[in-house]
């Protein structure tokens, strides 16, 4: 079967280096998610898998072949591109019919994988239209059904459910899941979204201006981030960051000393931790310290709370009922074993 | 309620249209009048009496035929020609990036500069070394270099306004680039290919300076008539001219919707 393996991949458009030497290994059957803010590379890292660009340097290798020089259609792979680009002379049913019409799969073959696809992507009564009579998320649902269709050995997909509403994007993603799951294919799956990205990932890739900058499993991800970046980027809302002094070899809020797992490097230390591992309690309680609220937004699950501690802002969530107005000072208790140690200076997390 | 501007603007378009229509209307009824009214003074609005003297008349002139077949092969031989390769060439400045690709473009440009009357005389003497002289493939050639600027420029606004990954999704599915052209790009491409391909048909069919400097015998339509215009009558030139312009309506009235394109302002 096709695992993926990426080495030391730079690209270089223009004077711009887009990615800086970026090594990935997806194993077969394999569901990772490709994470980053906008422009960081994801798309090109995609597109140079697929062979559509074409790296500076470094290797692309599927299954046991380096790749790195076959065209596209020799690689087994089938994309289900950012905007779309289903063919809009053909209908429906042609579109995703292409891949295996270009295979010369039989009469029966292409019905049956047809149906199928449409069936999942929820399009079975669109198929004799043409693109120009669908919406953008019913195009993107094409999109994605024409690449299933051929049944590749290595699926790469970039924001495939971007367009579709919450609910429907909801409802895609569990079939997705179960269907990929099922038929085994290895899958590089790009996205913006985080839940997306937790809730699909056998593991997460996490890259920012055009590197890997961790690689893990979704939970690993979220609880134990390599550095603030990650930290910040996933979680909604992100990781608080708090900046404490050390004091043998402990760092220090108000009366409460955290031990750390390393000594670091200087006097101070970064906590990291997520606003729902701080318990909040009106009355001081042990093992907490003290944070004024700024601001209570209602979100209906829970409360978020904006509050200040020693100027560094940072956020808590309480449950619904929770009593709290402007200005009141909370305890936050955090939970010992969710805490995250970070150098100040580099923003690396401290090795444990 | 039009304002006094927009009613200005609809009064001069209408001369404009009419400075148009009214020539053109008058050789094509006069072309199907019988021969009195060709001659009658002044002449009505409308066409009296319908008849194929007029144009009968003209193919009965002799070499009429024979022009007009000459027009044909050297417009279709145009025709081939500006669209083999100039579609290439227009695919080529919109998909690749190459070095002087806009240097190219403006060469492109440039070669309608060159006044075709300072070409003429080497051209005839070369085409005389050539034994292209007074055959309808040397007037082709010609004409191809004519329309060749306008077939690269149109197709390569055309082939920009076909997004570039419709390509590459057809290359990840299987097509190589020959196979991902002719299925993809072609099929959209088709309309303003075949405007392009019309478009090189008019100018041909229409040119006369080179027509009738590269020929003797195997004289153009155009070139024919304006040999014969002079010591001809009336209905002779009626007829010619409604052939003459025969081919540029059914161009404008064909390619209206790709007009745009045409102009290069592609749709995106
Ligand atoms: N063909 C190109 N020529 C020049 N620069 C490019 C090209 N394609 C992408 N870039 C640049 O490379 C960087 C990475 O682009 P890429 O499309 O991979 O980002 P992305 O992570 O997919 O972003 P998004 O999430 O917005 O889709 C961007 O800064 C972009 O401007
Ligand atoms: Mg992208």
């Amino acid at each position: 079967m096709s695992g993926i393996r990426v080495e030391n991949i730079e690209k270089l458009f223009g004077k711009a280096k887009v990615l800086t030497g970026v090594s990935l290994e997806i194993r077969d059957q394999e569901f990772v998610v490709l994470l980053g803010p906008s422009g960081c590379g994801k798309t090109t890292l995609l597109r140079i898998i697929a062979g559509l660009e074409y790296a500076d340097k470094g290797q692309v290798w599927i299954g046991d072949r380096e790749v790195s020089t076959l065209p596209p259609r020799s690689r087994k792979i089938a994309m289900v591109f950012q905007n779309y680009a289903i063919f809009p002379h053909l209908t429906v049913l042609e579109n995703i019919a292409f891949g295996l019409r270009m295979q010369k799969a039989s009469a029966e073959r292409v019905k049956a994988q047809v149906d199928r696809a449409a069936t999942l992507m929820h399009i079975e009564n669109l198929l004799q239209r043409y693109p120009a009579q669908l919406s953008g998320g019913q195009r993107q649902r094409v999109a994605v059904g024409r690449a299933l269709a051929v049944e590749p050995e290595v699926l790469l997909m970039d924001e495939p459910l971007s367009n579709l509403d919450a609910l429907l994007r909801l409802e895609m993603r569990a079939e997705l899941k179960r269907l990929l799951a099922e038929s085994r294919t290895t899958t590089l799956y790009v996205t913006h979204d985080q839940v997306e990205a937790m809730s699909l990932a056998d593991r997460i890739a996490v890259m920012n201006v055009g590197q890997l900058v961790q690689y893990d499993e979704p939970i690993r991800v979220y609880q134990e981030p390599t550095n603030t970046f990650v930290g910040g980027f996933i979680g909604s809302p992100p990781m608080n960051f708090l900046r404490l002094r050390v004091e043998g070899g402990q760092a220090r809020i108000e009366s409460l000393m955290l031990s750390l797992p390393t000594s670091p490097p200087g006097q101070e230390v970064l906590l990291g931790v997520r606003p729902e591992d701080l318990e909040a309690y009106s009355q001081q309680q042990p093992q907490s310290f003290p944070a004024e609220v700024r601001v209570v937004e209602p979100l209906g699950p829970h409360l978020l709370l904006t509050l200040t501690y020693e100027q560094q802002s940072l956020k808590a969530t309480v449950p619904p009922d929770f009593n709290i107005s402007p200005g009141q000072t909370l305890w936050l208790k955090p939970q010992p074993g969710r805490l995250c140690w970070l150098d100040p200076t580099s923003g690396q997390a401290l090795s444990r | 309620m039009f304002s006094l501007n927009t009613r200005a603007i609809y009064v001069l378009a209408s001369l404009l249209a009419l400075w148009v229509i009214v020539p053109i209307f008058l050789i094509a009824t006069l072309a199907f009048s019988d021969r009195s009214s060709v001659f009658a003074w002044p002449k009505g609005i409308f066409p009296q009496h319908f008849s194929l003297q007029t144009i009968g008349f003209f193919f009965g002139v002799e070499g009429v035929g024979r022009a007009i077949r000459n027009s044909l092969v050297v417009a279709s031989l145009t025709l081939l020609f500006s669209v083999l390769l100039g579609a290439p060439a227009g695919y080529a400045l919109a998909r690749y990036r190459f070095a002087g690709a806009d240097v190219y473009r403006v060469l492109i440009l440039m070669t309608r500069a060159f006044p075709l009357a300072i070409l003429a005389i080497p051209l005839a003497v070369q085409f005389i070394h050539l034994g292209l002289y007074d055959t309808p493939l040397g007037v082709a050639l010609v004409h191809t270099a004519l329309a060749l600027p306008f077939a690269v420029l149109v197709t390569s606004s055309l082939f920009l306004g076909i997004p570039k990954e419709l390509e590459e999704v057809a290359w990840t599915l299987g097509c190589n680039r020959v196979q991902a052209f002719v299925k993809v790009v072609l099929p959209l491409a088709l309309p303003g290919l075949a405007a392009t391909a019309i478009f090189a048909f008019v100018i041909s069919w229409n040119e006369v300076f080179a027509a009738t400097l590269l020929t003797l015998r195997e004289r153009t339509l155009p070139a024919f008539l304006l040999g014969a215009l002079n010591d001809s009558p009336l209905p002779f030139r009626f007829a010619g001219g409604f052939l003459l312009i025969v081919p540029a309506l059914i161009f404008i009235f064909s390619v209206r919707r790709y007009l745009f394109t045409l102009w290069g302002i592609a749709n995106r």
